[in-house]
């Protein structure tokens, strides 16, 4: 009896927690046991064949044979991007019209990227409502949302369920309203976001032009369009930003400093940064509403991710303003381009204190680059990142050499090889648009580089390839805090530069460490 | 203080260096610094000196007696590599404080060596004695021959308080305290015809481990090297060694000297840096041996060992020399002795717009007229300004130099390569030449140079 309770790994006087229980004696030998003698497993050294043969150039080619199957693609869907647009806005809740299953996932993808409650509704749609269609759904979901939450405006976006049933979301809102859902003057934009057409940026894109036509062209046809009356002032649209807390702050940083007259259109570094003070803030900061409506009347529009905002932009365009669009700026080249934009569209000149930055930003490259340069990357994310990354690891001097996008398109891959074939350090580079991680997996194994750029997810790749991982993307679950720094602005190139370096040495440091073995090298300075 | 004193004046007279045998008696007393002006910049002190001479020792304990400030600021602050020991990465200090002012810091000392020698049991223990406790008047040599005599290990005292002089003079201190406490205090168990000395050799980002391969194939066995990657009975018992080469020439000439009339150790001065320096101190090196009764044969070896190598270097260099020919260098180092990498560059078909001298003995600015031509720009001391003019003027395509003037080179927006004693490449040998081009290279081709160059693009 003694016996059978010492040979426990478990007991009352010593809980192990999940990092060492089923590393103790008897569950290896419990393991063991069970797979010889149940599993009737393929012997160890036919299972260390397939794994090596997984890293071989035959396995590749059938790898990217593949036609339908994606395995871990690296794209998020439609309504996640329309949440991040709407949360911009103020006092605004993000309704999800469909099922509340995925609403439950957006709102924990948020939290676990921004480490802050992320508060959307869904209409809850069930089989009944598939059948029968969502309407009673929208109009019990307005009056109740509006009742519990008091926002001051509504965002309407769709799960793939209301899309494939063809709810028609302005016919509903109209009909809920009549029904006394909500007051007849209260804003309800809308943006039918099916996630079975491309990804979270594009979701971003339909909610961003659902909102600004709302406001724009009468209020789906409750007040009359608007007019516009040009004014000295710009927009600017952000676009999906896993950074978005630090680069808006940033953003307005910069732009005060030249004295720009700007309206930024959804901004959200405010809801995902509320202070710990004993307040929930459900809606904290974000674009005045009517501040969508003076949007119309500014001169130009200047999109800082354009593949988040390419129907948005044309919208704008339509409207009769200036549009410019960049994708996603890291560096000094990049913010130098976007900056003069602004300059050149506002008529203020870039002023000393961005000039030192620039300069500043400068010297840190001057100090660092020896050790990055030459060093071979691979990175993914969105289309906007990706070319903002691979511009600033060009600039470092730095080679890409497998940039990965699975949400990028024909457009995107042209820009991206564009970029690389405009310097000597992109010349090994090789652009693999629509590809997701079980490929990347593949490149890293046949063509090795140095380093992998990407989300979290991407720490399994660390793991099967031994390829270290800088985090940048979204989203970023396993660490904490990323999101508050900027990378957009000198400042932002900084703390990107800062990220690369301190793995590269971490990694120095760890080739070193062994005491007694490595550990020679192992310095204090480097 | 009569020791110290003495101490110094005799390094300021010491006679096997070029500079000090073309002063004057007045100037030789002197010393061989500049008269350091107050509130103008400055180098480093002796106690650095000393410390970064013998630090690379690895398996003594290197103590610092004085406050905080002298071990703290220098604790393993040089990256000489070890193949063996660690201990010298330790950072062991008396740490005093005002009441060990007031009363002396002896006993504290004394307790410091007997907890350090019980809990590491080092083959020595080195201490080092800064500003503070030689002007209290602590008695270090007093105490270091009873820790001596108590814990029966040598306990090295190392007379280098910073007050007496500069980096350079702490670098001679400490080649003297190995000569007075260290050298031929203890007996090597074999001997060869093949043992020689480095002396002047740091092991910096390992560079001692590219060249001693070299070494191996040729039978040739290094006794001890002075002091980088050492163990202290390497050093101990290094004066059974047949001949030496001195790399530094101004850090250690002393022990050089010292040692050759001591022991009778012929030595050469050499260097690492460039193909045909590598070569020709392999040459020397098996010249001296055979002289001192090494084989004949040594001689062929050597010869079949350099050309071999030198073939495997130039082929591995042709791939450069296209993107290099041409390009300006301002070469400013202090450690290295630069007409060798003045040729190394050369042989890459780069140009030489100017070289410091501030080091080098005027056989050494011979020796960079002979290779530059005679309208060579030879440069004495430079302030940071001149250094930024002449960037600017010379029109140079990088500046290899020391961390310090790196700034300078920023500002006049050249690109700037590490040469000095904080760098992590090893550039000596052949592979290491091979190294410093690729480094070249890389620097002068990096997108960065291009970024600060431009002016803001809206200026």
């Amino acid at each position: 009896m003694e016996r059978t309770e010492k040979a426990k790994s478990q007991n009352a006087d010593n809980v192990l927690d999940h990092f060492n229980l089923f590393r103790q004696p008897q569950y290896l030998e419990m393991f063991e046991k069970k797979k010889c003698e149940f599993e009737n497993p393929v012997p160890a050294e036919e299972v260390e064949k397939i794994r090596e043969w997984t890293k071989s150039w035959e396995y590749r080619e059938k790898n990217f044979a593949r036609e339908a199957i994606s395995i871990n693609p690296s794209k998020a869907c439609q309504p996640l991007g329309a949440i991040f647009a709407a949360v911009g806005f103020e006092g605004t809740l993000p309704f999800v019209h469909g099922s509340q299953g995925c609403v439950a996932y957006f709102r924990s993808h948020f939290s676990r990227h921004f480490k802050e409650p992320s508060s959307c509704v869904s209409s809850s749609m069930t089989e009944d409502a598939a059948v029968f269609g969502g309407l009673n759904n929208m109009i019990d979901g307005l009056a109740n949302s509006f009742s519990l939450y008091k926002p001051k405006m509504i965002a309407v976006s769709t799960t793939c369920m209301a899309e494939v049933i063809g709810d028609d979301l302005n016919a509903f809102i109209k009909n809920a309203r009549d029904k006394g859902s909500i007051p007849q003057d209260f804003d309800v934009p809308f943006a039918h976001t099916p996630s079975f057409v491309g990804s979270h940026i594009t979701g971003y894109d339909n909610m961003m032009k659902g909102i600004l036509s709302y406001f724009w062209d009468g209020k789906a046809g409750t007040v009359p369009p608007l007019e516009r009356k040009p004014v000295d002032r710009i927009n600017i649209i952000g676009g999906f930003d896993p950074y978005t807390v630090g680069n808006m702050r940033e953003l307005k940083r910069m732009l005060s400093l030249m004295g720009v007259n700007y309206l930024i259109l959804s901004d959200n570094s405010d809801v995902w940064d509320t202070p710990t003070d004993g307040t929930f803030r459900m809606y904290d900061g974000g674009t005045k509403l009517t501040e969508i409506s003076d949007a119309i009347h500014s001169k130009a529009t200047v999109s800082i991710q354009g593949f988040c905002t390419e129907k948005t932009i044309s919208y704008i365009n339509e409207k009769g303003q200036q549009t410019a669009v960049f994708h996603c700026p890291i560096g000094v080249r990049a913010t130098d381009a976007f900056l003069m934009e602004i300059s050149k569209l506002t008529g203020k000149p870039i002023p000393e204190e961005l000039e030192k930055e620039r300069g500043r930003l400068v010297d840190a490259i001057a100090d660092s680059n020896a050790h990055i340069h030459g060093k071979r990357f691979a990175l993914f994310g969105d289309p906007d990142m990706t070319l903002g990354l691979t511009g600033f690891l060009l600039e470092l001097g730095a080679e890409p050499i497998h940039v990965l996008c699975t949400n990028g398109g024909k457009e995107w891959e042209e820009k991206a090889k564009t970029l690389l074939e405009a310097s000597p350090f992109g010349k090994n580079g090789s652009v693999y648009a629509g590809k997701d991680l079980w490929h990347m997996r593949s490149l890293l194994f046949t063509e090795p580089v140095d380093f992998l750029i990407g989300n979290t997810y991407a720490k399994y790749l660390e793991r099967d390839t031994g390829t270290p991982l800088i985090r940048i993307g979204f989203p970023i679950f396993d660490r904490h805090h990323h999101h508050r720094y900027p990378i957009w602005g000198y400042q932002g190139g900084l703390n990107v530069l800062v990220w690369i370096l301190n793995k590269i040495f971490d990694e120095m440091d760890k080739n070193t460490i062994v005491p007694a073995k490595s550990d020679y090298s192992y310095d204090i300075i480097r | 203080m009569t020791t110290l004193s003495a101490k110094i004046q005799e390094v300021f007279q010491e006679p096997a260096c070029q500079k000090n045998r073309s002063k004057s008696d007045k100037e030789r007393k002197k010393g061989c610094t500049k008269i350091l002006q107050p509130g103008a910049a400055a180098g480093g002190c002796a106690f650095d000196g000393a410390k970064i001479a013998l630090q690379p020792i690895t398996d003594v304990v290197h103590l610092v007696h004085g406050p905080i400030a002298c071990e703290g600021n220098s604790w393993d602050n040089r990256g000489s590599k070890s193949s063996g020991s660690k201990l010298y990465r330790l950072g062991f200090t008396t740490d005093i404080n005002e009441m060990d002012v007031i009363y002396g810091g002896e006993k504290r000392l004394f307790k410091a060596i007997k907890e350090v020698v019980e809990k590491y049991r080092p083959p020595a223990v080195f201490v080092y004695n800064t500003c503070i406790p030689a002007l209290i008047g602590d008695d270090l040599e007093a105490v270091c021959k009873a820790a001596k005599e108590k814990f029966g290990i040598p306990v090295v005292p190392i007379q280098s308080p910073g007050f007496s002089g500069s980096k350079n003079l702490g670098n001679k201190l400490a080649g003297e305290a190995l000569l007075d406490y260290v050298i031929g205090t203890e007996e090597p168990e074999v001997t060869t015809p093949y043992d020689i000395n480095i002396i002047g050799e740091y092991n910096l980002a390992g560079e001692l481990w590219q060249v001693k391969p070299l070494f191996d194939q040729l039978g040739i066995r290094i006794a001890a090297c002075i002091s980088g990657d050492s163990r202290y009975k390497e050093i101990a018992s290094c004066h059974r060694a047949r001949a030496a080469m001195l790399v530094c020439s101004k850090a250690m000439i002393n022990i050089a000297r010292k040692m050759e009339e001591r022991y009778g150790i012929p030595f050469f001065e050499g260097s690492f840096y460039g193909i045909s320096d590598m070569s020709e101190a392999l040459r020397n090196i098996a010249t001296l041996l055979v002289q001192r009764g090494a084989e004949e044969e040594l001689l062929a070896k050597t010869e079949i060992l350099i050309r071999h190598e030198e073939q495997k270097a130039w082929r591995k260099l042709e791939t450069y020399k296209k993107r290099l020919s041409g390009k300006r260098v301002l070469l400013i180092t202090g450690g290295v002795k630069s007409w060798s990498v003045v040729s190394a560059l050369q042989e890459v078909g780069m140009v030489v717009v100017g070289t410091s001298v501030k080091k080098s003995t005027e056989e050494d600015k011979q020796r960079i007229k002979k290779i530059m031509g005679e309208e060579a720009h030879l440069i004495e001391e430079m302030t940071p300004k001149e250094m930024y003019k002449m960037l600017k003027d010379a029109q140079a395509d990088i500046l290899l130099s020391g961390g310090r003037s790196q700034f300078v080179a920023l500002k006049a927006k050249v690109p700037w390569l590490d040469i000095n004693q904080e760098r992590h490449h090893a550039y000596a040998g052949y592979e290491g030449m091979v190294n410093l081009v690729d480094q070249i290279d890389r620097t002068l081709n990096n997108p960065l140079w291009e970024a600060l160059r431009t002016p803001a693009p809206w200026d």
